[in-house]
């Protein structure tokens, strides 16, 4: 075995490989203590009973678990809802910035500030925006003569999911912005000045050129909310801790909730395994698409 | 350039140097005795850190104080139990958790301590109730903690309004009913009621004295729930009649939206706890100062009860000062000490002290806190409250959002408890 590795690693003596073991041994250490022993240690809780007794009891538990699935399906809906108007706004708002503007800067700098924020202290703040009765909102709408006595917001039983996703919408639309521009400012020239030559009309040039051109950009970042939407938890606990009733509760909340408020370690071990396994699925598929689409990957 | 390689021995002493260097940041010897205390982030909180800062000066004793808001509190200290770490040496804690921290068997019975210092256990001055809650199983188990604050809910309503409208104070609360809605018609920019109704602890808390009143409970005395009784289903009722003269969006309501509405004037009655009284009166933070009134719950089938809600000190077994700390409990509970924390804003859970003439010329409320403390109940007592809480919480706010009626919320409710019982044997 010995001599094989030396002939691999030709190049590297044995007091040379020494060394580089030795060197790399720290941040060994550290990935292995703050990341692989977690890992493993919540794999045993989700496998075994508070007496230390082996058990798929809690894998079990979670297929018939109506709760959790209706904290996945309502993850779900806020994901879909909040990427679907993060990436269109953030588009919207790339293509428009990326002209020669007046005041563009100045535009730039002001849709980063939601970003800037900590999304608790944002979500205190549209606490206080959407109540019914002090609110800025409602009292905004009322002076300019709107009826706002149905208008609950996170207090709805049917606004409450609409309400919290605007919040991350106005919070991350930011994020989006920056990445599309940066990828919109990254574009090559020519095929612009082809295109103009040829004639094509606006809605050509995008539909044909841009678009084409910026996917990979918009599925890294599609790709980055995604993983970050998936497990939000902050900004919902905040704002409505899960309610009115469970309108509001996403996997990550009663996660939270099994693990650390009904101190069942156990099963919230279990609760996050599925997650990460969706989350997992996801991201995969997400990357594939992102491969598949760049010319150089080949299938072969 | 490094020398080719470093020769074993060098390795062993890089890692031992690595290990001294860790275990020397975990464990720093401390020249002076010292105590870590779990508080709660809040005014309750704020009275023990004072009374730790001048248990310092007086004896020496290092205090160090670790503050966590109200929802981390319960899973940092409970963490501490099960795992024995020894991170704290005293637990202020809520009186609903007692049963589930007992349950671990981690906390440190008080008798036996008393009895080292030949003490038979603690003075008599303490109320009853307060003392109860300290006890597993409640009221007559082993002493595992002592009150600091003594906290029971009241009724908050607005005088001046009930005179307007030539009403009593609400004795039932078909009468607080009666008068919300005379007050809600007559008044167009104050609602009749005001309500913690967001789902959790919150609406649980709201509920608890209704659903006592008109005769119901969560649990019977053998444990078995019992939420679809015909008088639970009466009480939630009520409670979304009630919802009808609350502002908009109550559902969405806890303690700051509550306070925000009684502040501002545009709320006519609440159930509160005592730690908004001093809010009332305070001219910066009311507009309503000295217009309103404290009574005792009100009733209804039966006579009307509070649920009491103490922040308690309790000594983990994984301490490793636990003479120390029994030390700090006993004086921080004493008369002279409570005297200075109820000066600081914290009810305390001494009856000579609600009846100190001084005490009462700065809390025109204490009366009514006595008498509500003195017959307050507690909430279950189960190490599954927490769990039991929530799924309550979520069906009541379902409720009072609309989305479920009061049946069909409280069968769903009891439906889930049943499960949980059972996956708990």
């Amino acid at each position: 075995m010995a001599e094989t590795q030396e002939s691999v690693h030709g190049e590297l003596g044995r007091a040379d490989r020494r060394l580089a073991l030795l060197l790399l041994a720290p941040a060994v250490l550290v990935l292995f203590t703050l990341s692989a022993y977690p890992l493993f240690y919540s794999i045993r809780l989700s496998l075994t009973t508070p007496t230390g007794a082996w058990t798929p009891g809690h894998f079990q538990r979670i297929f018939s678990d109506r709760l959790f699935g209706t904290a996945l399906l309502q993850t779900f809906l806020y994901t879909a809802g909040a990427l679907a108007l993060e990436l269109a706004l953030g588009l919207l708002l790339a293509l428009l910035l990326n002209r020669s503007l007046a005041g563009r800067n100045l535009f730039r700098t002001l849709l980063l500030l939601p970003m800037l924020m900590p999304p608790v202290v944002a979500a205190v703040i549209w606490r206080l925006l959407y109540n019914p009765s002090f609110g800025l909102i409602n009292g905004t709408l009322q002076s300019l003569g709107v009826d706002t006595s149905g208008l609950l917001w996170i207090a709805g039983q049917r606004t409450a999911l609409a309400s919290v996703i605007l919040v991350d919408v106005w919070q991350w639309t930011p994020f989006m912005f920056l990445l599309l521009l940066a990828g919109l400012q990254s574009l090559p020239a020519e095929p612009y000045e082809a295109a103009q030559m040829d004639g094509a009309t606006r809605w050509q040039v995008f539909r044909d050129i841009t678009w084409p051109l910026l996917r990979p950009t918009v599925l890294v970042a599609v790709l980055l909310r995604l993983l970050d939407l998936l497990r939000v938890f902050d900004q919902i606990f905040i704002l409505t801790e899960g309610g009115p009733g469970f309108a509001t509760e996403t996997a990550s909340l009663y996660i939270y909730r099994n693990a650390f408020r009904f101190v069942n370690f156990h099963y919230g071990a279990a609760l996050s395994f599925v997650l990460l396994a969706i989350t997992t699925v996801v991201s995969l598929w997400l990357i594939r698409m992102l491969r598949g689409r760049t010319p150089a990957a080949e299938r072969s | 350039m490094l020398p080719g390689w470093l020769p074993k021995t060098d390795l062993v002493f890089l890692l031992l140097t690595l290990a001294v260097l860790l275990l020397g940041t975990c464990q720093p010897s401390p020249p002076v005795p010292q105590l870590t205390i779990a508080v709660n982030a809040g005014v309750e909180g704020d009275a023990l850190k004072a009374a730790a800062a001048d248990y310092e000066q007086r004896f020496g004793v290092r205090v160090q104080i670790v503050e966590l808001p109200y929802a981390n509190l319960f899973e940092k200290q409970l963490v501490d139990l099960l795992n024995r770490t020894g991170a704290y040496d005293v637990l202020m804690l809520d009186d609903p958790w007692m049963p589930r921290y007992a349950a671990t068997g981690e906390l440190t019975p008080l008798e036996p301590l008393f009895a080292q210092k030949a003490l038979t256990g603690p003075d008599d001055d303490f109320l009853a109730p307060c003392l109860a809650v300290c006890r597993h199983p409640y009221g007559n188990g082993n002493l595992y903690a002592l009150p600091y604050v003594g906290n029971s809910q009241l009724f908050f309503y607005r005088q001046d309004l009930f005179e307007k409208y030539g009403l009593a104070a609400p004795k039932t609360w078909a009468e607080v009913g009666r008068a919300a809605r005379a007050i809600l018609r007559g008044e167009r920019k104050v609602y009749g009621y005001v309500m913690r109704a967001a789902q959790g602890n919150a609406v649980v808390a709201d509920f608890m004295p209704l659903l006592w009143a008109f005769g119901g409970d969560v649990l019977d005395a053998q444990g078995n729930p019992v939420l679809n009784s015909p008088e639970a289903i009466a009480a939630l009722q009520f409670m979304l009649e009630l919802g009808q003269v609350s502002p908009p969006g109550y559902a969405s309501f806890n303690a700051d939206e509550v306070a925000a509405h009684l502040l501002q004037g545009t709320a006519a009655m609440s159930i509160n706890w005592p730690a908004w009284i001093p809010a009332v009166d305070d001219p910066s933070k009311s507009r309503v100062v000295g217009k309103i009134g404290f009574s005792a719950v009100p009733g209804g089938k039966r006579a009307g009860v509070a649920a009491i809600g103490n922040w308690l000190l309790a000594i983990p077994r994984g301490s490793r000062r636990v003479e120390l700390a029994f030390d700090f409990i006993l004086w921080a509970t004493n008369s002279e000490q409570m005297r200075i924390s109820a000066e600081r804003g914290n009810p305390p859970t001494r009856r000579s002290l609600f009846q100190n003439a001084s005490l009462r010329a700065k809390y025109r409320s204490y009366p009514v806190q006595l008498h509500s403390l003195e017959t307050s109940r507690p909430r279950p007592r189960t190490p599954l409250w927490n769990e039991i809480e929530n799924v309550l919480g979520v069906y009541l706010s379902k409720a009072n959002a609309g989305e479920l009626g009061a049946e069909d919320a409280l069968r769903q409710a009891h439906a889930q408890i049943i499960q949980i019982l059972k996956r708990n044997p």
